[in-house]
């Protein structure tokens, strides 16, 4: 048994840790990449959202390498990822490809369905004790990768070299993953603190700005935690002198969706229907009530300004969505919109970017008198 | 007290619990006219731009509404154990907020049959207060209101006919005298059966489907989602590895299969709209099914830029095509037998 799983993110660091940690083979289907998106949106149905049709991709892909078995989490709404296991199972068994597919999630709601999927795909080797310790320890590595993508969110616009900043952020992604101690987790992230540390007096002499704008990202939580989906739109805002947050990291969705809320994750998830309360009082599935009380949060921690990212299609994003004007009413803060499917051109992307940041900037120049028509015909006000 | 309802979304398959619930109530419920292009184009103006046909129709019925004192707009969360609406349902009225004339009231109540009867008792009396009604009256409102649904569901079946269902239920309501029409349908055997499949929001709304139902019961007999018997509905679902999770797929899905596999049904037309959700799953998984059995099959997309002649081209061929094949029978060579396996088009 050989097997593979869809991408999101970060997330494969974690997922093969798990596997590797078990004994259990574990095939890393190549990154998302144009290739990965042709393949699946072939098979998939047209109006399927984003994340599937890349789902699709990475299981054609990792066939090359042997994979036979494909590990993929459920749901049970109202959101479509919960169906697409059954979905993706269909249209690749009709498309002749010899797959296995093995949802986690308890069937029907039995948790003993659930353990005898977890033990089937551990094999008969590995203890319960030993089974729960290696989920711990993936689960820190998971917290780990998003406090190193939190520092990287600040340091992008305060480091002076952008290439340089990337190059931090591969490094340190290769070592966690590299790692199979606790101890070397942390040592990971604090050799990223300390690198950034380094780098920060240059800062000072370099003319750049100490007080960066400060834009939340929310939505759709594929879409914000896989950078090829969301056009690499963090590193580029961060290029253009923004730092970013986000509202989901990958911790968070772990211990809320696998561990049912018993982990709270490096950003706990749980405080946002709170905020979310006075706009859209009632969950709509996904993240959807989320991503609503994300932007209240972020409004009211004063960020300068809120993009919200979703797949063409997606349902609770809509909803959202339609919620969100209010919000922005309410706060005054600046919200865009951007959807993304298999069209999307980065360039188009890079220009609203741009736009918005220099919408953005506009707020904090002080504002000049206005000019008097008098004054243009009369040049200069001379 | 007056209320409006919208003609749209949860009208064509809840309307009857709502209006028992209100009548027993004594509170006048009052729908919106028949979807007509000037609401379909004051539902463009207010509503997203990313949501789907039959939600911005919705907003356009909310704007029809004239001399009634709120405008009843439920959230539907689920209505079945172990099922949810689509999560387009669950955020209404939010969603919609922007349609709403302003000064206009907007009642709102959540009803989640997943949480069982008592819940959905606690959260009626809720929003009974607002009406200014006491507990019992609520409770028997409630046991009205599932009589009417229920009756309304047991009518369903074969030859039943859903425009007149619906026109006795708004007659009682507005305590006008009903005189049913009485056409009793008459399947020929020499005729053309075909089935129209798709959620009831969409198959029952002449104006926002380009009058399909008429143009296909010309040519056609025409069987819908809502002829088939629930218990039917729920052998065909046993095929699926895991349960579907929204109500109205669930449907769909269930029918759909029977008509797939029923050899008196001729051909089967997917009814869908842009942007809908359940329907690219459940889309998929019906049109593999079909052409596992060599079922004639095509998927109509709904958006408010469909035009009728291109409908009708479409309709045409395939009754054309499906004329044929009963009558020459169309198993064309075993050979070609996977050439569209690489199509996603069907």
């Amino acid at each position: 048994m050989k097997v593979t799983f869809p991408h999101m993110g970060n997330a494969w660091i974690v997922i093969q840790t798990l596997f590797e940690s078990l004994n259990v083979e574990v095939v890393v289907p190549p990154l998302n990449s144009k290739r990965t998106l042709q393949l699946g949106t072939r098979l998939s149905p047209e109006s399927a959202c984003l994340p599937m049709k890349l789902n699709l991709g990475n299981y054609i892909e990792a066939v090359k390498e042997g994979a036979d078995t494909i590990v993929i989490t459920g749901g049970i709404g109202p959101c479509r990822f919960g169906y697409y296991g059954e979905v993706e199972r269909q249209i690749l068994r009709d498309a002749g490809y010899a797959y296995d597919m093995v949802t986690l999630e308890p069937p029907d709601g039995s948790l003993l369905g659930l353990a005898g999927r977890i033990r089937y795909l551990a094999g008969a080797k590995n203890s319960w004790g030993k089974i729960l310790k290696t989920l711990r320890f993936a689960y820190l590595k998971s917290v780990a990768l998003d406090r190193v993508e939190d520092l990287i969110h600040a340091a992008r616009p305060r480091l002076p070299d952008p290439r340089e900043t990337e190059k931090l952020y591969e490094d340190a992604k290769v070592r966690i993953a590299q790692t199979m101690t606790e101890l070397g987790v942390k040592e990971t992230v604090r050799w990223v603190q300390e690198s950034i540390r380094e780098r920060q007096p240059v800062l000072n002499t370099y003319e750049r700005v100490s007080n960066p704008l400060r834009i939340g990202i929310i939505g759709e939580i594929y879409t914000i935690l896989d950078p090829y989906t969301s056009v690499g739109i963090e590193e580029e805002l961060g290029r253009l002198g923004a730092e970013v947050d986000r509202s989901i990291y990958l911790s968070g969705w772990i211990g809320n969706h696998v561990f049912q809320g018993l982990a709270p994750g490096y950003r706990s998830i749980r405080s946002y229907p709170d905020y979310a309360k006075p706009y859209l009082p009632h969950f709509v599935g996904g993240h959807g009530q989320e991503t609503v009380g994300a932007a209240v949060k972020f409004a009211q921690e004063g960020f300068d300004g809120i993009i919200q990212i979703f797949p063409l299609s997606c349902m609770p994003e809509i909803v959202a969505a339609s919620v969100l004007p209010r919000v922005q009413e309410a706060y005054k803060v600046p919200i865009m919109t951007l959807i993304v499917d298999e069209h999307t051109g980065h360039a188009g992307i890079q220009t609203r970017l741009e736009a918005f940041v220099d919408l953005l900037e506009r707020k904090n120049i002080e504002p000049r008198s206005e000019q008097k028509r008098g004054e243009v015909l009369g040049f200069g006000g001379r | 007290m007056k209320i409006g309802f919208p003609r749209a979304l949860f009208y064509y398959d809840y309307f009857p619990f709502w209006a028992g619930f209100f009548h027993e109530l004594g509170i006048e419920v009052v729908t919106s006219p028949p979807t007509q292009r000037q609401i379909m184009e004051q539902g463009l103006k207010k509503a997203s731009d990313e949501t789907c046909l039959p939600l911005k129709l919705l907003a356009g019925h909310i704007q029809a509404f004239k001399d009634v004192d709120a405008i009843f707009l439920p959230r539907m969360v689920s209505v079945e154990a172990d099922t949810y609406s689509c999560p387009k349902f669950l955020g209404i009225p939010e969603s919609l907020l922007s349609a709403v004339p302003s000064g206009m009231r907007v009642l709102t109540v959540t009803l989640n049959w997943r949480k069982g009867t008592r819940q959905v008792l606690k959260d009626l009396q809720v929003f009974g207060l607002q009406l200014g009604k006491g507990k019992a009256d609520i409770g028997k409102a409630l046991t009205v209101g599932q009589e009417w649904q229920k009756r309304y569901q047991n009518s369903s079946g074969e030859g039943f006919d859903f425009e007149e269902s619906l026109r006795e239920i708004e007659s009682t309501t507005q305590d006008l005298p009903y005189s049913p029409k009485g056409i009793v349908p008459n399947y020929d055997t020499d005729r053309l059966r075909i089935a129209l499949v798709g959620h009831s929001y969409l198959t029952h709304d002449p104006y926002a489907n380009l009058n399909i139902l008429k143009r296909l019961r010309a040519k056609a007999d025409v069987e819908l989602v809502q002829h088939v018997k629930q218990e039917e509905i729920e052998v065909h679902l046993l095929g699926l590895r895991k349960k579907i999770f929204w109500k109205h797929a669930k449907q769909i899905y269930g029918a759909g299969n029977k008509f797939v596999t029923d050899p008196k049904i001729d051909g089967i037309i997917y009814l869908s709209c842009f942007g809908c959700g359940t329907d690219a799953v459940v889309q998929e998984l019906l049109a593999r099914f079909a052409r596992e059995q060599h079922k004639p099959y095509m998927t109509i997309t709904l958006d408010e830029h469909s035009g009728e002649a291109g409908l009708v081209t479409r309709l045409e061929a395939f009754l054309d095509m499906v004329e044929r094949r009963k009558v020459h029978e169309g198993y064309i060579s075993t050979h070609g037998e996977r050439l569209d396996c690489d199509s996603n088009t069907l």
